[in-house]
């Protein structure tokens, strides 16, 4: 009999905080995987970073075993799945190992954007669907419209709904069962040359690169030679195991199982996730259909704020790069903040957690710069540039026409906050697309809106004038020709390179004024006046000053007052060297922040 | 000897006042005058006993600051003129300033202290506005106040200087430039300006904190300092620091000396004291004092000692405060061997630069421009 008819590869799909982290801890329990003793609240979640947030950021898999009700032993792997848009990439990375998906929607919440969005990759897949109502036992469960939700919207019938509570413990078994019974076989040739797909990698300072992956074709031995097919790089490999949760090793990978091959590498970049590793004696004649390299979607400057942290920036991301393959970044350098990098990423989430991970981990102080997307320019010249950076952007007069990044954005949202939506999304430059009806109290919204316009803020704004109902999901659409301006800021007649912002032409005038008059508040009183302007190309549209510092000297000074003098004017001096200097004028940090505030 | 290492100069700190007003946060008492008398004889003895410190040189300068030294008995101040003679020596011709606030002596008074040699009154007018002076308590009003500058002047004191307060309570610039007239028309010496400074734990501090009183902003008050300026020049006084005004001749070389960051003796509650690059001062509450003197205790509240750096950054700082003066290439590198223009010249350029210095050959001043920044202009200069 096939070995791998005994074997079931699934994931969860699940919005945030509907309860996937607590599933799966209680489906390793239930399969022994772990003792109740050893099991911490969400195994899975393993950095700090990723508790705190509460979401899963990176894919992982774990093996257990599972006696079902037909008396025969199960070998199961959890792929798990990040909870964030920003990583949508990474699912489709985990469903391509995967022949089923769980799909876990809270009984009090009902479907979310990301849960819609998720679940229609799946489908794309053709994973087998267990549609899991989870948290019953809250006392606001509405169990029955949810499933007539997933009846409704996603085509699931009602009577496949599992009614569980995570928490409890309800319903655990019969979830086993059903990925038992609904989720397929894996189906590949265990006689053909070995070939893996590598859907997510770690770096071990001792094992080198530790390559995920899912065994499709042949097997594969520990201290057997391997080729990565797209890279041509060729390794030992020094281990291979499962996790259950914890690192297990094992000697031998079926076709059809899902483990971790540790390969020495230095680089994941040698080791990229999508490639397919085959035996190098041997080898498969083709690749499995892998997947282009994450694309950043979002850039911006990180700079250290003791500009002598420089290496040590370097070194910090050099070593993250080590284990998020999609972070990108260059050195960068910036009239204003110095020697820096600029970072690609995924998505703001992204984003933020970088750098939450350089300052945390590496107790680095950073200034980002304002997101900013990829436009496409089209010169006078006929050439295209890309630019991610607004400091990048020619001048106006060479420019035939910017293209910009457009999202499909979908909102589920309680009907009656659809027009505080519609509000938001015009605002933000909007297409509506359509709009259905979940249920009764519930729309799925549809909108192509740029990027740029939901780089900053646009969450946050969604949440707070949705009193938090709303949820948000996006993919990109393509690009559109923009009628697009950079705006330049003028600090005492000096262009500041960190505060450029490319807009919208119809919102530059309203971004410059606001912007210039929040600078003119966090721009200390200097010693003379210093005017600050927003200009597009060299027509200033906004222009506010500084007055010059005056009432400070006023103070009298005799005997008495010397020490205490001399102490201001030596703590005046220290406040000063915190801050960028910019031609003659001091920059606070918070200034470079407005602008990510307009 | 060199008068940045000797002191000339003596400072007697009176912390006595009849009321305490709204804003003041000076080392002063109210409701203490009883200990007048036993304050007076601690005095005397903390004179005799630093004696040593004064070095050869007679004192050029005595200053009775406070508080309000016009509490003080004529025998009081005859006394304490004794004292320091004897330990310090005075020279015949040295400057002795005394701080009155009007209201709290007659002409009888002052010919007295005018005969026991002082030479200078300090006058504590603050403002020309009754209802403010009311406000602020203020123990005197506005008529007092000129009537005092009469009786100074009829009393024959060489130098009377006028102290007056603005950016006070809901005062207008108009307000502020009219008052500031009507003090000139008495014709002083000396004009000293302070800008209200809200002091925490004042009561003032908690009327503003509140809400209750509503003080000028920043801007108003710098626009309350400039307006001032063409009035005071208009009236003949020459600006010669940051804050004060004279007649020629009349400048207040006791201040001097603190502006030039020479040496100095405070004697009296909370009194500094600086010496050799070392600055000292003494316990500040009335009882303490008096106390340890009677016992012959330490008197030292606290001190700091200034590397010769920080008394180079710290003497460039307060010589700027001198308009004409300013900082003197001369006389810094004769006190420190260390020229202006070699330890600051790129500072000092561009500075002159932005029109915020004259820096010429033999000094570099504040314009008017510098004046409004001279703090921020004085960071650039310490270490």
């Amino acid at each position: 009999m096939n070995p791998a008819a005994h074997i079931r590869n699934f994931c969860i799909i699940a919005h945030v905080d509907h309860g996937k982290s607590t599933l799966a801890d209680r489906l390793l329990e239930m399969t022994g995987t772990v003792t109740g003793r050893d099991l911490h609240e969400q195994t899975l979640d393993q950095m700090d970073l990723e508790r705190e947030k509460g979401i899963t950021i990176k894919a992982k898999a774990v093996r257990m075993f599972y006696t079902a009700a037909d008396g025969q032993t199960y070998q199961l792997n959890l792929i798990d799945t990040p909870g964030h848009v920003d990583f949508g990439y990474e699912v489709s990375r985990a469903l391509a190992a995967c022949e089923g998906a769980l799909l876990v929607v809270d009984a009090a919440q009902g479907i979310e954007a990301q849960t819609l969005a998720n679940t229609y990759q799946a489908l794309e897949h053709n994973l087998a669907i267990i549609p899991v109502i989870n948290k019953i036992d809250l006392p606001n469960a509405q169990p029955h419209v949810v499933i007539q939700e997933i009846e409704r919207v996603i085509g699931l019938p009602a009577g496949d709904c599992i009614l569980a509570s995570a928490k409890t413990g309800v319903g655990t078994r019969e979830i086993l069962e059903a990925i038992v019974r609904q989720v397929p076989p894996p189906t590949g040739d265990p006689q053909a040359p070995a070939r893996a797909m590598i859907f997510d990698s770690h770096y071990d300072p001792y094992k080198g690169v530790i390559a995920y992956v899912r065994l499709v074709d042949g097997s594969l031995r520990p201290n057997q030679r391997v080729l990565m097919m797209q890279t041509g790089v060729t390794a030992d490999l020094l281990e291979m195991g499962v996790f259950r949760p914890g690192m297990s090793t094992i000697d031998q990978l079926h076709a059809g199982e899902v483990g971790y091959l540790a390969t020495g590498l230095k680089s994941v970049a040698d080791c990229r996730v999508g490639d397919t590793v085959t035996a190098a004696a041997g080898p498969a004649g083709e690749p499995l259909p892998g997947y282009g390299p994450a694309k950043p979607m979002v850039f911006a400057g990180f700079y250290p704020v003791e500009n002598n942290d420089f290496p040590l920036l370097r070194d910090a991301l050099d070593k993250l790069k080590l284990n998020d393959a999609s972070l990108v970044y260059e050195p960068e350098s910036s009239a204003a903040l110095g020697f820096g990098f600029r970072c690609g990423f995924l998505g703001l989430l992204h984003m933020e957690i970088v750098q939450e991970r350089l300052e945390r981990d590496y107790d680095l102080n950073l200034l980002a710069t304002v997101p900013s997307v990829e436009y496409e320019v089209f010169t006078t010249k006929g050439e295209i540039l890309r630019v991610d950076n607004p400091a990048d952007m020619p001048s106006p007069d060479r420019i035939q026409e910017i293209r910009e990044p457009w999202m499909e954005i979908s909102i589920v949202t309680p009907s009656s906050h659809i027009g505080a939506i519609m509000e938001l999304v015009t605002s933000r430059r909007g297409e509506y697309k359509k709009m259905e009806y979940i249920d009764e109290g519930r729309v799925l919204l549809q909108y192509a809106v740029p990027l740029s316009e939901i780089l900053v803020d646009f969450y946050d704004q969604l949440k707070s004038r949705t009193q938090g109902y709303a949820s948000l999901d996006y993919s990109l659409e393509g690009v559109r020709p923009g009628d697009l301006v950079k705006l330049d800021v003028l600090v005492n007649n000096q262009p500041v390179d960190a505060l450029s912002l490319i807009t919208h032409r119809d919102k530059a005038f309203y971004q410059g004024r606001e912007l210039v008059q929040k600078l003119r508040s966090l721009i200390p009183r200097q010693l003379f006046e210093v005017p600050i302007q927003a200009a597009i190309g060299s027509r200033v549209i906004a222009r506010e000053t500084v007055r010059a510092m005056r009432k400070d000297v006023l103070a009298k000074c005799y005997g008495g007052d010397i020490s205490r003098k001399r102490k201001l004017l030596e703590k005046q001096k220290e406040g000063k060297s915190r801050m960028k200097r910019v031609g003659n004028v001091e920059i606070p940090q918070e200034a470079f922040l407005a602008v990510l505030k307009l | 000897m060199r008068p940045w290492s000797t002191p000339r100069a003596a400072y007697l700190h009176i912390p006595f006042c009849r009321t305490k007003c709204l804003y003041c946060d000076f080392n002063t008492y109210a409701g203490k005058d009883r200990l007048i008398g036993e304050y007076v004889a601690a005095l005397i003895s903390e004179i005799e006993r630093r004696a040593g410190e004064a070095g050869k040189e007679p004192l050029q300068t005595v200053y009775f600051g406070g508080g309000t030294p016009s509490l003080l008995p004529l025998t009081a101040v005859r006394r304490l003129l004794i004292a320091l003679a004897r330990a310090c020596d005075v020279a015949p011709d040295a400057e002795i300033t005394l701080e009155v606030n009007p209201g709290t002596f007659g002409r009888h008074y002052l010919e007295g202290l005018r005969a026991l040699g002082v030479s200078r009154l300090s006058l504590g007018v603050q403002s020309l506005d009754d209802e403010t002076l009311r406000r602020l308590a203020r123990t005197h009003d506005a008529a007092g106040a000129i009537a005092a500058v009469g009786l100074a002047r009829d009393a024959g004191i060489r130098s009377i200087n006028l102290d007056l307060i603005y950016g006070l309570p809901w005062q207008t610039v108009t307000d502020w430039r009219e008052h500031l007239r009507r003090a000139l028309e008495t014709g002083p010496d000396h004009v000293s300006l302070y800008a209200l400074m809200i002091e925490e734990g004042t009561p003032l501090s908690t009327l503003v904190a509140r809400g209750r009183w509503s003080v000028p902003d920043d801007d108003a008050v710098a626009d309350m300092y400039e307006a001032a300026l063409p009035v005071l020049e208009g009236a003949g006084l020459l600006h010669y620091e940051v804050s004060n005004w004279a007649r020629p001749g009349h400048a207040s070389q006791h201040n001097l000396t603190y502006w030039r960051n020479e040496a100095y003796l405070g004697f009296g509650a909370g009194a500094h004291s600086y010496v050799g690059g070392r600055r000292f001062w003494n316990v500040k509450p009335i009882e303490g004092y008096i106390r340890r003197v009677a016992r012959r205790a330490d008197l030292v509240g606290g001190e700091e000692l200034l590397a010769p750096d920080a008394q180079l950054g710290e003497t460039a700082v307060l010589a700027l405060r001198l308009r004409q003066e300013g900082i003197d290439f001369r006389r810094f590198a004769e006190r420190f061997g260390v020229h202006p223009l070699g330890r600051w010249g790129p500072a000092l350029e561009e500075l002159a630069g932005s029109g915020l210095l004259t820096v010429g050959g033999e000094r570099a001043t504040l314009t008017d421009a510098g004046l409004l920044v001279s703090n921020e202009i004085g960071t650039r200069f310490l270490p």
